[in-house]
């Protein structure tokens, strides 16, 4: 324990210090221009990408990322159901190069050198080591399994998505009448709140639609009750997909067995399901698992630069950051909060090469929309405002992103034309981080 | 709130380093604006809803703020202070936009 806190002490203190060190190298030799270093093209990392090339005029950005292309979670629950082809979201790296200079690198960010500020990349052709000024960590989430035999590949999450979601989309097409589709909701924090319970609503309607009389969906719910749009997923359970939907709160995961499908909670077991859709617990995505943690798995930053304890000019994103918010009106973690956090941050570090202090005068939102059927669809708008922040029972404990509320009422709307500005705000939400 | 303490430390630090340089300029109302282009395209000129660059909405804005919430815009333009919309709308009226609607 000792040697651990000198060595935290001394990367912190060496950190800080190459910070220092390296600016003069940005700013004095005009002829080299500053390096960010983005890990993870989901809509964090290619919003964040785009926009410090689109703002921050001679900066050389590069985004690393596993795959050739990023397949979005968003809309990605109606390629399950077949509505749309894994096209439909399949989002390409090319409009990022070509329309903004960023330079793309296939591989996998596998170490960071804090205090040598460089960034370790496997890649096809062997290991890359790139140097940074400011690196940016986006690399979404990673599973933190129950106990047992689990496998993805036998019991798709289907929460990041690409064969995943193929696996899933297949699966459930090969259901009868009388089978029945179990899924679970991790415990929060999570990956898109509202995302689990607008699958259960998708899948329990193309049961219906298809004909599979008797075809059960049964949602283990980790969390005591419904963690987002309460009315609105309540009334399609209940109302709307009444006697297909089975809804179980309380639900902890004790164990999985992927090879029979079986799965054991706190408030009920089934064995053998025709469909397992175990979606695990979450913490921050691998790479920025490396970096200091909070209780609940996530990376603490700083709301007006995303910018972290230790290391200064790293930076991390997306679904891997915490915000420092008000009690139990927590930051979602969510694409469309990725892209906006990606905007602060990309503005913070532009501002840090002139020597600016960061904006304080910042808010940041995610708004969502929610099929329950093939039609309708619900919608939920969320903001956030830097200022004070307050603990459960009101009292000021800092500064972070306030959430600011208006009263459920209006936010809860479920109707055809909703459903039609889902495919509006996706294709604008895509536009905006990829081209 | 040792993470802001020492970035800011940091960031206070760089300012030193470099007060020879010009800041640069970021224009009032570009970040808040920014957050408008998830729905309505990058600085306001689709794809998405309505094109917002190139026009005024300032009373738009006020007037969804304060209005009955109907819509996800009178819910979104709850999430600003006056000020800050005033911002915003000054900023997208700044911009080219496509002439559409």
């Amino acid at each position: 324990m000792k040697n651990t806190l000198n060595r935290r002490q001394f990367l912190k203190l060496a950190s800080a210090m190459t910070a220092l060190a390296a600016v003069p190298r940005v700013v004095g030799a005009a002829t080299t221009a500053p390096r960010v270093v983005v890990v993870g093209g989901g809509f964090g990392g290619a919003t964040l990408a785009k926009y410090v090339r689109m703002w921050g005029g001679n900066v050389q950005v590069t985004l690393v990322d596993a795959n050739p292309n990023h397949v979005s979670c968003i809309l990605s629950n109606l390629v399950v159901t077949g509505a749309l082809p894994m096209s439909r979201i399949t989002l390409a790296f090319d409009s990022l190069k070509a329309n903004h200079g960023v330079t793309v690198m296939q591989g996998r960010a596998v170490a960071i050198d804090a205090a040598g500020n460089t960034l370790t990349v496997s890649t096809s052709s062997g290991n890359k080591v790139l140097p940074y000024d400011h690196l940016v960590l986006s690399p979404g989430i990673d599973f933190v399994p129950a106990a047992g035999n689990w496998s993805p590949n036998l019991t798709p999450h289907a929460w990041q998505a690409g064969p995943q979601t193929t696996l899933l989309k297949n699966q459930l097409a090969a259901m009868s009448s009388n089978d029945t589709f179990v899924m679970t909701v991790p415990k929060a924090p999570y990956r898109c709140p509202p995302g689990p319970y607008e699958r259960a609503c998708v899948v329990a309607d193309y049961l219906k639609r298809k004909g599979r009389t008797g075809a059960k969906v049964i949602v283990l719910d980790a969390n005591a009750s419904i963690t987002a749009e309460p009315e609105a997923f309540g009334h399609a359970f209940n109302v709307t997909h009444a006697g297909v939907i089975q809804y179980v709160p309380n639900a902890t995961v004790l164990s999985v067995d992927s090879s029979t499908r079986s799965i054991v909670t706190s408030a009920k077991t089934v064995n053998n399901a025709k469909v397992l859709n175990y979606i695990p617990n979450q913490r921050a995505g691998a790479i920025a698992a490396t970096l200091p943690l909070n209780s609940t798995g996530f990376v603490a930053v700083d709301p007006l630069t995303y910018g972290i304890a230790s290391y200064p000019n790293i930076h991390v994103i997306g679904d891997s950051c915490a915000v420092p918010s008000s009690d139990g009106k927590a930051v979602p973690k969510s694409g469309h909060m990725a892209n906006s956090e990606a905007k602060i941050c990309a503005d913070a570090i532009i501002r840090s090469f002139t020597g600016e202090a960061p904006d304080e005068d910042i808010a940041t939102s995610s708004a969502c929309f929610s099929p329950i059927t093939n039609k309708t669809s619900s919608w939920l708008s969320t903001n956030f405002i830097y200022g004070d922040i307050f603990d459960a029972s009101g009292n000021v404990k800092g500064k972070g992103m306030h959430r600011v509320d208006v009263g459920e009422a209006a936010a809860d709307m479920v109707d055809g034309d909703s459903y039609q500005d889902m495919f509006i705000w996706a294709d604008s939400m895509f536009a905006d981080s990829y081209i | 709130m040792d993470i802001s303490i020492l970035t800011r430390a940091v960031l206070a630090g760089t300012a030193l380093l470099v007060a020879a340089v010009p800041t640069s300029a970021a224009e009032p109302g570009r970040l808040l604006a920014s957050q408008c282009a998830q729905c309505h395209g990058t600085n306001g000129a689709g794809p998405g809803f309505e094109e917002i660059a190139g026009k005024d909405l300032f009373n738009d804005l006020i007037d969804m703020k304060y209005r009955p919430i109907e819509g996800i815009m009178d819910r979104q333009a709850r999430g600003y202070t006056d000020e800050q919309l005033r911002l915003i709308a000054d900023y997208l009226s700044t911009l080219p936009g496509n002439g559409d609607d």
